[in-house]
């Protein structure tokens, strides 16, 4: 689900950067470092603006000087249970990955309709059921929902299931 | 368990009267006259038999009757397929309760009025347990029979008063007085009755028939007398003071069971005599805080004495301790042995497997003994004593007699024991042919007997008691249980989950919960509920209620019962005994206690119980082992390295650098190889790797991932979709490419400090551009040199022979040569003894003289990484150089444009290479030069003097012929195409203005330097250049450089001077990033994370453009789509792939805010995410 958030960061800066454009140099790391960020709990999708740039303190001991960067930003943060539409990424034996942006997300074999198998013959490797008319290989664009989600430091990682019928392939 | 008379007869009352007059011995002779109808003890004990071990001969009065009564009932209900123990018990006690109170009422009285009332009483108190029974009769039996029972209570009372009076006396009372009772006392009635029954108890001599016959009789009121006698109270039933007394019996520790059994041996023997046994029950508890007592029930202790008199094991004479009465239900209470299941793991206690691990193979139906599987320890006599050779194998000769000895001494036997190794039937054969016989059926022929033991498939098969054996808390570890893991037929290991689960549900680890575990209950009173453990005491779980009626409350409940609970999707990790321990995973699905878990870290599908599943906070634990953790990477031996891709509780996988897996234990690693994050090495095409790249597979199977080790020639890359290893695989370095460089490489560096500052103070960290290499003949070899420094300093000698970076002198002081590097010689004219500059020879050599050169020129600022050697003109090069699109990036800092703005010069000056105060003097400038340059100089030179004026390196070293150029410098583009250039000639198209970032610097002047090409144009270096560089050597001499150039140019010449042109002939000509650029500015969307341009540049080419323009952000002109496409960048340039997304960059914000935000397909080669600005 998508969030606009107001945010805060401390950023560092060094005193060779202190000059007149400090400010859109801070801008511009914040944007870099933060766009495109997971930090374990939601994607920093954006940021659209940079409301307050305090004023710095420089550090004792590094002259480094410190900012606080208040901005706005649209976040990214899965649910448990949250239906997504993504595509499928690889395929093996044990299940397919899909992604939905910068989520990875498993669904295991047992997690998808029942009837489907994985087929390693065809190429590209794909999960089908005995009819044919549900194929799942990389590339397709699924719908999953989400069953678990795991933090790491910086990143995210899922698990979804395709089990229910209005689930799995999307018809282009 | 008990002792008793298992006599099914069936039984009168007529009986039960006699009986009441012969208290003693009577009563067994009571059974043996009547044999077939036995007496009224027997009743109750097949019932009891079941759960509550009591011997009861039936001598003393008071018990007797209420044994009477209870024999009634439960014969009468011999047809309850299963009678239940506690029922059985609370028959029991109630029926002596009700009696108790009969006798008292007798004693008193003496009257039969008093027992009409007592009865009256029974009837009235004892509702449950008397009342049953005569609705029983009345149900069961004519009218007439229940007159009869009425009369019979009576006759118990009576009996009971008597009983009480006649206690000493009864036994001499002839058993053969019974038979005679019924004519003369009972009513013809009765006699009827008797004859009658006994008649159909003669016709069926079988006890089996006979109680079949009963039960077909009486079974249907089954149902009826369970409602009934559940009702009792259960304090009616305990017993009290007045009930005969249990005492403790010493026995020999373990011999528990063989006692009990001997005693009911002895009882059935004695039944029939005219001795019986006087104790009325026997029961042991077993193995535990109990052991080493039996405990007898009988009215006096000297009966004890005499039934236990002469049984093995058991010391009736020593001290027996009374049970109080209180403690007497306790001693009852039930506790299920535990059964050893087939399967299951145990320890053997005592011998020479002492301590081993062992399989039940099977259990003998006594529960007394098992089968087991072990390992064997044998060593086939090979520690035999030739001149002895039965040592150890005759059981009952000497030799065993010796070891026995040793055996008591100590442990010796567990000290000297052989190891466990499978039975090798040829190892006997060499010396123990004769001990040794194949018993194998036809079938396996794998078993073997040897030394009077089986060995099948290698393993011994042995049956132990079970008191020899741990079956408790076993705790297998996985050696072991490797060690007796049955192969599968195919040679590949099966681990049988089922038998460790066995052993494992015996484990009743008290850590496994904890307190905030999210538990359920599935078995005991509480069956259903679930909830959250608040702590933990002994074996009692306090659950705080979440669901249902007892919501909130807090319940005790035994561990038992207790699983926990979790949903589809937690994150777990694995606790307690499971050979998955310690792995972290989220749950896949569950099944009853099974939890399916994936792994994090192998991705990989696991089933353990949930017991030993705890939810896992988020923060993954550990993986460890002991030093080691998942993708450490670890030296193997002195030549191997290997990244650990599994970490076992015990041991851990190991991939090495040759792509095998190999299992290792801690102890035999080396040692743990320390992350080198700045590693560097350089993939097929030469372009830099280092850690955290993406890189994909050049052959096989394509696998790519990120670099998480680099070491010597091989990367380790971890892909987390890929399920063998960890998602990690070795390969060589020279056979991946790169994929995508980590996010904003050249920034992590260089975003941190001003740009502009660095090439001013000329701080050293970057270090200067190599110079191309060129090939052939140094031309060092045969100058005149000094040693600049080290311990030859200021020699002088003569450069005999050359290496890359070595040159051997041969000294003109002495007859000796000597090494020195190149970098430390300085060359000298042999006439004048002046100073050559050794830059001038560019090349090689150029390098390393002209190195100190630029040190002191201060300038060497250069980007370029020193080892940019002849790959460094590749993609990866130019990646560390400025050109990337994170170069680009450091571009963007303001300070470049002013700088580059406001005076060429300065501009070329930052560049290290160009160095304009240095000028030719570096290295660079004449090595970098050369080549490209010259041609792009050339062809300026043809367009015009600005033309010319471009190329750095002109420009920054005046000596070169082109000093001229340095007005070029003056036009800030030509500092562009030639900072691009400059490099490589593939740059100076990039430079090309025509990318939107270039156009924009060209406007600007000054973000020409943001103009970074990205790599690709690296790609192409122009061996011609170099080749050309060769072959005239002299550019430097500033002589004739331009031939050179000129001649290195047809193409440039006609290129002419706009990198366009360059860009059209040299064929390289478009640097794909350019594009990307130029894409990423005016179509976002086409160029979706999965088009990205192949270069890292993507990200280059979203970055540079944009910024580069330095401060012109108005250039970009206007909202709405215009300025959503300024915006749209190519997000997660990382690598992670991703989606493209907009902001409205606050200088600009204004007109832009967020409108939608629409999750969408790209409609390009992925998904990705755009999002409009309203």
């Amino acid at each position: 689900m998508f969030f606009l958030r107001y945010l805060t960061r401390e950023m560092t800066m060094n005193p060779a950067l202190f000059a007149r454009d400090m400010t859109q140099i801070l801008k511009e790391q914040l944007y870099q470092q933060m766009e495109g960020d997971c930090n374990g709990e939601f994607y920093t999708i954006c940021i659209l603006d940079v409301t307050d740039i305090s004023k710095g303190r420089v550090l004792p001991g590094t002259a480094e000087a410190m900012f606080t960067l208040s901005y706005r930003a649209i976040v990214w943060k899965p649910f448990r249970g949250e239906t997504l539409d993504c595509m499928v990424t690889k395929v093996n034996r044990a299940g397919v990955f899909c992604e939905a942006g910068p989520l990875t997300i498993f669904v295991a074999q047992t997690n998808m309709k029942a009837g489907m198998t994985y087929n390693p013959d065809t190429t590209p490797p794909q999960f089908s059921n005995a009819r044919g008319d549900e194929i799942i290989e990389k590339g397709t664009a699924v719908r999953t929902q989400i069953m678990g989600l795991r933090s790491d430091v910086n990143a995210i990682m899922a698990i979804g299931r395709m089990s229910d019928s209005w689930f799995g392939p999307l018809p282009d | 368990m008990a002792a008793s008379n298992f006599a099914n007869q069936t039984f009168d009352e007529s009986e039960e009267e006699d009986e009441d007059f012969n208290p003693q011995p009577v009563a067994a002779s009571d059974d043996e006259n009547e044999g077939v109808e036995g007496d009224g003890d027997a009743g109750p004990k097949p019932s009891r038999s079941n759960s509550a071990p009591r011997v009861r001969p039936g001598n003393d009065s008071e018990d007797e009757s209420t044994l009477k009564r209870r024999g009634i009932s439960p014969r009468r209900r011999n047809g309850r397929p299963n009678d239940e123990a506690d029922e059985g018990i609370d028959d029991e006690l109630d029926g002596d309760n009700g009696d108790d109170d009969e006798g008292e009422g007798e004693d008193l009285n003496g009257g039969l009025d008093d027992d009409d009332e007592d009865e009256d009483d029974d009837e009235d108190e004892e509702a449950v347990t008397g009342r049953p029974r005569k609705r029983r009769r009345k149900g069961g039996l004519n009218q007439f029979f229940e007159e009869e029972a009425e009369v019979d209570e009576d006759d118990d009372a009576e009996d009971d008063e008597d009983d009480l009076g006649n206690d000493g006396f009864v036994a001499d009372t002839h058993p053969d007085d019974l038979a005679a009772l019924p004519e003369g006392t009972e009513t013809d009635d009765r006699r009827h009755r008797e004859l009658d029954r006994r008649r159909e108890m003669e016709a069926s001599m079988d006890a089996e028939r006979q109680a079949e016959a009963l039960r077909e009789r009486y079974g249907r009121r089954a149902a009826a007398a369970l409602t009934e006698s559940v009702v009792v109270p259960k304090r009616l039933l305990l017993p009290g003071v007045d009930d005969p007394r249990i005492w403790g019996v010493k026995c020999k520790v373990g011999k528990e069971k063989e006692v009990i059994m001997s005693i009911m041996k002895r009882m059935q023997e004695r039944q029939h005599t005219k001795q019986p046994m006087q104790i009325l029950s026997a029961f042991e508890r077993g193995a535990g805080p109990m052991a080493g007592y039996i405990y007898v029930e009988a009215v006096q202790n000297a009966h004890i004495e005499n039934a236990l008199d002469g049984i093995m094991n058991v010391y009736p004479r020593s001290k027996l301790n009374l049970v109080s009465v209180k403690e007497m239900p306790d001693l009852l209470r039930v506790t299920k042995t535990e059964e050893l299941q087939i399967g299951a793991y145990v320890r053997v206690k005592r011998g020479l497997y002492t301590g081993d691990l062992g399989v039940v193979e099977d259990v003998e139906s006594n529960g007394l003994s098992v089968t087991v599987r072990l390992v064997p320890r044998l060593n086939y006599g090979i520690d035999e004593d030739d001149k002895n050779p039965m040592l150890g194998v005759n059981a009952k000769g000497d030799p065993l007699a010796k070891r026995k000895r040793m055996n008591a001494v100590g442990t010796n036997v567990v000290a000297t024991r052989p190891p466990q190794r499978l039975f090798s039937e040829n190892e006997a054969k060499k010396r123990h042919q004769r001990y040794l016989a194949s018993t194998g059926g036809a079938l396996t022929g794998k078993a073997w007997n040897y030394k009077n033991e089986t060995y099948e498939d290698g393993f011994l098969i042995k049956d132990f008691r079970i008191q020899h054996l741990i079956t408790q808390n076993v705790n297998p570890k996985l050696d072991e249980v490797t060690k007796l893991t049955k192969g599968a037929e195919d040679g590949t290991e099966r681990l049988d989950l089922e038998s460790l689960a066995q052993s494992l549900k015996n484990n009743t680890a008290e850590n496994s919960y904890q307190s905030g575990d999210h538990v359920e209950v599935y078995d005991g009173e509480q069956k259903g509920i679930s909830g959250r453990t608040i702590s933990v005491a002994g074996n009692i779980v306090s659950i705080r209620v979440e669901e249902g009626e007892l919501a909130g409350q807090v319940v005790d409940v035994p561990m038992k019962g207790l699983r926990k609970r979790f949903r589809e999707g937690d994150h777990v990790q694995v606790i307690g005994g499971s050979r998955y321990r310690d792995e972290v995973g989220m749950i896949l699905r569950i099944k009853d206690d099974r939890v399916t878990v994936l792994t994090d870290m192998s991705m990989q599908e696991i089933t353990v119980f949930s017991k030993d599943l705890r939810e896992a906070g988020d923060a993954t634990g550990d993986g460890r082992l002991g030093n080691y953790d998942i993708h450490d990477l670890i030296q193997m031996d002195p030549a191997t390295v290997g990244c650990v891709v599994k970490v076992d509780r015990e041991s851990m996988r190991v991939l090495d650098q040759n792509g095998s897996i190999r299992q290792m234990l801690p102890s035999q690693v080396t040692n743990k190889i320390e992350q080198r994050k700045d590693a560097i090495a350089t993939d097929r095409n030469g372009s830099e790797i280092r850690y955290g790249d993406i890189v994909r597979e050049a052959g096989g199977e394509s696998k790519s991932g990120v670099i998480i080790h680099i070491h010597r020639a091989f990367v380790f890359v971890h892909n987390r979709t890929q399920p063998e290893n960890a998602g990690v695989f070795v390969a060589r370095c020279v056979n991946v490419t790169t994929v995508a460089a980590k996010g904003g490489r050249a920034t992590a560096a260089d975003a941190k400090t001003n740009m502009a500052m660095h090439s001013k103070n000329g701080d050293g960290a970057h270090a200067p551009m190599a110079p191309p290499k060129s090939v052939g003949r140094d031309r060092m070899i045969g100058k005149t040199v000094t040693v600049r420094k080290g311990p030859y300093k200021g020699v002088l000698g003569i450069v005999k022979n050359t290496t890359e970076t070595t040159a051997r002198i041969e000294m003109h002081s002495k007859a000796k040569v000597i090494t020195v590097n190149k970098d430390e010689l300085i060359v000298k004219d042999p006439i004048t003894g002046q100073t050559i500059d050794m830059s001038r020879f560019g090349g090689p050599r150029a390098s390393g003289s002209s190195r100190p050169n630029y040190s002191s020129g201060s300038t060497t600022t250069s980007r370029i990484p020193n080892d940019w050697s002849a790959g460094s003109r590749t993609p990866m090069g130019a990646g560390d150089g400025g050109r990337t699109p994170a170069w680009g990036a450091s571009a963007r800092t303001a300070a470049w444009a002013p700088h580059s703005s406001s005076s060429g010069g300065v501009d070329g000056g930052r560049t290290p290479a160009w160095k304009p105060q240095s000028g030719s003097q570096t290295a660079y400038g004449g090595a970098g030069n050369m080549t490209s340059y010259g041609g792009t100089t050339t062809g300026f030179g043809g367009s015009g003097g600005g033309g010319g004026g471009r190329t750095p390196a002109w420009s920054s070293s005046a000596r070169t012929p082109h000093a001229g150029g340095e007005h070029g410098f003056s036009t800030s583009d030509g500092f562009d195409s030639f900072a691009s250039g400059g490099r490589t000639p593939a740059q100076g198209a990039t430079s090309g203005s025509r990318t939107p970032a270039w156009g924009g610097g060209g406007g600007g002047g000054s973000s020409t330097f943001s103009a970074p090409t990205p790599g690709k144009p690296y790609d192409a270096p122009t061996p011609g250049g170099a080749r050309l560089h060769e072959d005239f050597p002299t550019p430097y001499g500033s002589t004739a450089p331009t031939p050179a150039a000129s001649a290195s140019t047809p193409r440039f010449a006609q290129d002419a001077p706009t990198p366009r042109g360059w860009e059209a002939g040299g064929g390289n000509a478009p640097t794909p990033t350019a594009g990307a650029a130029r894409g990423a500015n005016t179509e976002p969307l086409l160029n979706s994370r999965f088009e990205a341009a192949p270069t890292p540049g993507v990200g280059g080419g979203m970055t540079p453009a944009p910024y580069g323009s330095g401060g012109g952000v108005g250039g970009y002109g206007g909202g709405g789509m215009e300025l959503m496409r300024r915006r749209l960048q190519l997000g997660w340039a990382r690598g992670r792939g991703i989606s493209i997304v907009m902001r409205s960059d606050d200088s600009d914000s204004g007109s832009a805010g967020v409108g939608s935000f629409v999750p969408c397909w790209a409609g390009l080669g992925g998904l990705g995410w755009a999002c409009a600005v309203a």
